[in-house]
């Protein structure tokens, strides 16, 4: 039976994606769970997997085409089916046409079959509430619908300027999300003026490039940043490690340590494990820290779940894992999303302290320099210590200075007595 | 045992044959005249199928040749006082009233002929073309010829529309006065269709004097007369109308002439309407150069025999015979005509640059502007410069209330009184105390002459009343006991009332007012209960106005009256019982035009409705007493005349628009409204344009399915607690 494969839901409030490769032949059968398109959003290049098997009769878009979520992308048989009228099928199917971004009306059973998941990945707004919402640098994002279907309509947008205006020392910004249709395709090519002596090239944004930007531009100027900075003596720390990996299991890395570690501080100092909403501070029950991961496409951040019941040797799998497969651009959406808290290293590179941006909508970022050794001062005497320093960047609207001082002071403890991160 | 009388028809039926003492006896002149207007018809037919076969002339184009002796000779008895109308086989019809205007004392070919002349020919076969310099800017074409200074007032490509219309000519010549008649020509074809046969009752009935000029050709298109009637004669018809009937060989243009004289003369001595049977022939086919036998539907032999009694050489011999002209200038007339239609077409056509030789193009400057499509589809209302236009915030009279239906009746008895170009006309006008509501009560006994009851016959009374607005010396007020009845009129009030102006060249003034009745809810039933606004909404040509107070039935009516546009006046039948503030004596004043009224102002939900839905929402917004709405009544409901700055003023406070209307959805007005809102104020909207209307049926008769059949205050309320909730 022909039927259409449709742009799957591969990013959160994404309305588009663009197909980056059709992996197999028109014509050639595949089996349940092969590639049949691959498909790049704002942070993942995301293979589309057969349900089951059957035939590629045709493909509906091209690749580098940006397609609306939902819309038919390929005409699927079964193997062995005879389509004589492709077009005739297509027709029937109701994709002859430019797909409706609407969608059929709700309750009709076209919905279900033509758009599987759409109501649950596409942000419906009124045209008034995101003009408005435009007007307020408010970001439909960071917005609750209360209309029919979840639609964001303008009492929404009104309630979200009003909480914002209570709170005060949010800067007048002006930006607009969930509006990718209106960003300008991106050319194919780096463009020039002058072949022969440019002097410059200018390298068009990927969509992972306009989403890093995007994120860490809001990040900068909605969340309110302070910075606190400690030090850690981490010999006992490094030894801990050279120690687990001598029993030969899962190799494990300093950041693995540093990961869990602050972990251990969350659960500690649970009013850092939370996240700012419009209307609300969410407090977690569990701890997912992300990671800071850099690729040769940018910066992703792959999040590790539930570490409050995690292992020392189960962290280093799942994080060597997230790494292979984000430099490979072989992660999933929703192993891009949650978490309060990111964790990068730029000890590798040597790094002695940095600071870091949040990443929204988490509350904080550690920022860990690389372990050194360096001139401390113990019970008065001057001696040489290999210390790490770090530096949490928070989020001031859900977090005060105390909170994350107290947590600091929790994560630098575990740090400098590395056995409480097994336990 | 029955005895069996012979009954004869009040009306004489004759043939009328034109002997040959007829012909020694016609005056030189009128023969002269006759021949050149044959001549040069004859070269302008064949020169529009030259260019129609080399592809210059786009649509069809209905030759006349063969054809021309009935309209020569007929016009030939008229002055260009006297009306015509034509079909859509009408470039004869048309050349012989526009020539015999400007060459009254006859054409004359043997010398040259006046600027005049030419000028006819060349703005004739520019309007064939469809270009700029012709009569109506090319927008007419073949088929819509019009030049009204020589009381040539259109020709109409609806089979026997323009019927009706001449009744209309001929009811304005005499109610002016004057002894001017109408003739509307038509062929075989019509002589079946309702427009015509209602026409003829109609005309009959009311003595108006107009001739049915029926140019029998034996066919409508390929249909052969005798198939298409029991009684192939087809002025008979006449008889049982009660109208003098002649039948005439149409291929002997004096017989024709004689014919016309007669009727003529029957006519300006106010003894009722005449009908013409001329037999005749057209030589090619329904349209294009071929001629008919090329589609098998008749024989060589039948077309060589018709040939043989060509109206051109007719006329030529016996001219030639009675030594009025010598061969020599028959040759002169007829080269002149040829070389006229040549000069006239080098002004239009020229070689196609870079084309194969003989290949030609309309010049590009002929062409109409494209920009001028939609020009003139509605007059520019100058006609109101002069008015005393007020609203009810300027208004300094007094006021009272008063009941709905006493309104209508005042303003109306208040023009009929001050303006004797009103007119009123319908089934029952003129009795019941005022028509079947009281809206004309007394006016039969004051003015008789301008009360017309109508035989029930909407499409040929409208088309009647048309005729009189495309005339202009009078303005008919049209009543429509139901709105229904439009679908009866379709053809006067869309094809013809509506587009008139437009496809005349966007000039020509169309003054009538159509006042409908809306009776949704009065039990009447699924043919009587529409409310017609939707249908009028998708029909360039009409303004559209609801009144829903006294005192907007007054200047709303007022302001139709000297509209030079035909204005569609809706009234429902709830709202003249209803009560409401209108004018205590001043009854002058006009309402301007395309200005809604709010009708309360609110800031969550804008509210438009019109006519009795207006007091159900107001009704209804006080009843929810939750949701605070600005409610719109529009007034003007058409394309060109609805309120957009009321409108979007509203919208752009409330971001909430919905649409409240009483009637079935399938005609609803409101959809053209909702789509041109959702493109103006996209980014003004909280959520879809709403609406409220009825069901998909018409209403019953039975009283609980015709109530669930259209919307009232609950249905309202319902809605705008939905629109709070979302």
């Amino acid at each position: 039976m022909a039927r259409l494969l449709v742009m799957p839901a591969v990013a959160a409030n994404a309305l588009e994606a663009v197909l980056s490769d059709w992996p197999l032949p028109v014509g050639k059968p595949f089996a349940a769970g092969d590639a049949l398109a691959t498909v790049e959003t704002e942070k993942a290049v995301v293979d589309v997997p057969a349900e089951a098997p059957g035939v590629l009769l045709r493909t509906l878009v091209g690749i580098g085409d940006e397609v609306a979520v939902g819309a038919p992308i390929a005409l699927l048989g079964d193997v062995d089916e005879v389509v004589a009228d492709p077009d005739e099928v297509l027709a029937r199917l109701g994709a002859a046409g430019s797909p409706d971004p609407g969608g059929p009306a709700p309750g009709s059973p076209a919905r279900s079959a033509d758009a599987p998941g759409l109501p649950g990945v596409r942000r419906f707004s009124s045209p008034l509430a995101r003009r408005l919402a435009k007007e307020a640098g408010l970001s439909l994002a960071d917005l609750v619908g209360s209309g029919p279907g979840g639609r964001i309509v303008r009492r929404d947008v009104e309630r979200a300027r009003e909480a914002r205006a209570v709170g005060a020392d949010a800067p007048a910004v002006v930006h607009a999300d969930g509006v990718a249709a209106t960003v300008p395709a991106v050319p194919a090519r780096a463009v020039g003026h002058d072949a022969a002596e440019p002097g410059y090239a200018d390298v068009p944004h990927t969509r992972m490039r306009r989403a890093i930007a995007e994120r860490l531009g809001r990040s900068v100027r909605e969340a309110p940043h302070f910075a606190v900075h400690g030090t850690a003596r981490v010999e006992s720390l490094l030894e801990l490690r050279a120690r687990l990996n001598g029993y030969g299991g899962p190799r494990v890395s300093v950041n693995d340590l540093v990961v869990l570690a602050a972990a251990r501080a969350h659960a500690r100092v649970p009013a850092m494990n939370v996240i700012w909403m419009t209307d609300a501070v969410r407090r977690y029950a569990h701890v997912d820290v992300a990671i800071a991961v850099s690729t040769d496409r940018g910066l992703v951040t792959p999040v590790l779940r539930g570490l409050d019941g995690m292992s020392i040797s189960a962290v280093a799998v799942a994080s060597a894992d997230l790494v292979d497969r984000a430099r490979s651009g072989r992660l999933r959406e929703d192993e891009l999303v949650g978490g309060t808290l990111t964790v990068t290293n730029l000890g590798p590179y040597g790094t002695e302290a940095f600071t870091a941006v949040i990443n929204p909508p988490q509350s904080a970022i550690l920022a860990v320099g690389a372990a050194r050794k360096e001139a401390v001062v113990r019970d008065g005497e001057l001696e040489v210590g290999t210390v790490m320093h770090v530096t949490l960047s928070v989020d001031h609207r859900p977090v005060d200075g105390a909170v994350a001082a107290e947590w600091m002071a929790a994560f630098l403890a575990i740090l400098e007595e590395p056995v409480r991160i097994l336990a | 045992m029955t005895t069996h009388r012979k009954l004869v028809p009040a009306s004489p039926w004759v043939t009328l044959t034109a002997t040959p003492a007829d012909w020694d006896a016609a005056p030189a002149g009128l023969l002269t005249a006759m021949l050149h207007e044959l001549l040069l018809i004859r070269s302008f037919e064949e020169q529009v199928l030259e260019l129609a076969a080399a592809g210059l002339v786009h649509g069809p184009a209905h030759s006349s040749i063969g054809q021309e002796g009935g309209a020569v000779g007929s016009v030939l008895a008229l002055t260009s006082a006297d009306s015509v109308n034509g079909s859509h086989r009408g470039h004869h019809q048309f050349l012989a009233k526009a020539l015999s205007h400007v060459a009254p004392d006859g054409l004359d070919l043997t010398s040259d002929v006046s600027d005049a002349v030419r000028a006819v020919l060349l703005r004739t076969l520019a309007e064939v073309c469809g270009l700029d310099r012709g009569y109506s800017h090319g927008r007419g074409g073949s088929m819509h010829l019009q030049w009204t200074d020589a009381g040539a007032m259109g020709t109409n490509a609806i089979v026997g529309g323009g019927v009706p219309q001449a009744a209309g000519f001929a009811w304005a010549h005499r109610q002016a006065g004057t002894d001017a008649v109408a003739v509307t020509y038509f062929g075989d074809g019509a002589i079946n269709i309702g427009s015509t046969l209602e026409t003829f009752n109609l005309a009959a009935a009311w003595r108006l004097p107009v001739c049915f000029f029926v140019e029998n050709n034996g066919y409508a298109v390929s249909t052969a007369v005798e198939e298409a009637t029991g009684e192939a004669r087809l002025s008979a018809r006449g008889p049982g109308f009660g109208i003098a009937s002649w039948k005439v060989d149409g291929m002997d243009p004096l017989a024709v002439h004689l014919a016309m004289r007669e009727a003529v003369a029957h006519m300006r001595a106010g003894h009722g309407p005449t009908l013409i049977e001329a037999d005749t022939y057209r030589f090619f086919h329904q349209n294009g150069p071929f001629p008919g036998s090329a589609f098998g539907y008749r024989s060589k032999e039948e077309e060589a025999r018709w040939r043989r009694r060509d109206p051109v050489d007719q006329v030529a011999g016996h001219v030639l015979r009675r030594g009025i002209l010598t061969q020599e200038q028959v040759d002169v007339s007829r080269a002149r005509a040829h070389r006229l239609m040549v000069e006239a077409t080098d002004v239009l056509i020229e070689p196609l640059p870079g084309g194969k030789p003989g290949e030609r193009r309309i010049r590009p400057s002929e062409w109409p502007d494209p920009a001028f499509v939609d020009v003139g589809v509605r007059g520019d209302l100058s006609e109101l410069a002069d008015a005393r236009v007020l609203d009810r915030d300027t208004f300094t009279g007094q006021l009272a209330d008063q009941r709905f239906i006493d309104a209508v009746a005042a303003v109306m008895a208040r023009r009929m009184a001050t303006d004797p170009r009103v007119l009123v006309m319908g089934e029952d006008v003129h009795r019941l105390n005022g028509g079947t509501n009281g809206a004309t009560r007394g006016f039969q006994a004051e003015y008789p002459d301008r009360v017309l009851g109508t035989p029930i016959c909407e499409n040929a009374f409208t088309g009647l009343a048309g005729g009189i607005a495309l005339d202009g010396r009078f303005r008919p007020v049209v009543e429509f006991m139901y709105a229904d009845f439009m679908w009866v009129a379709a053809d006067q009030l869309f094809n013809q009332i509506g587009k008139a102006r437009h496809m005349y060249g966007g000039a020509g003034a169309v003054p009538l007012v159509l006042r409908s009745k809306v009776a949704t809810g009065t039990g009447y039933g699924s043919q009587h209960s529409m409310d017609p606004a939707g249908i009028f909404a998708t029909a360039p040509g009409w303004r559209i106005v609801a009144p829903t107070t006294p005192f907007d039935y007054v200047g709303l009516m007022n302001t139709a009256l000297r509209c030079d546009d035909p204005v569609l006046v809706l009234e429902h039948v709830e709202l003249y019982t209803s009560t409401g503030e209108g004018p205590v004596d001043d009854l002058d004043y006009c309402l301007p035009v395309g200005r809604a009224a709010i009708r309360r102002r609110g800031s969550q939900v804008t509210v438009i409705a019109y006519l009795s839905m207006v007091r159900h929402v107001l009704d209804a917004v006080e009843q929810l007493g939750t949701v605070d709405a600005e409610v719109i009544d529009l007034r003007w409901l058409d394309r060109a005349s609805v309120d957009w700055d009321t409108i979007g003023e509203s919208i752009r406070t409330t971001g909430t628009v919905l649409i409240v209307e009483q009637g079935a959805i399938g005609t609803s007005y409101g959809s053209w409204l909702a789509d041109e809102i959702q493109r103006r104020y996209f980014d003004w909207l909280d959520q879809p344009v709403q609406r409220v209307t009825g069901g998909e049926a018409s209403p019953s008769i039975s009283k609980v399915l015709e109530r669930a059949a259209f919307a009232q205050t609950e249905d309202v309320v319902a809605r705008l607690s939905e629109i709070a909730e979302a």
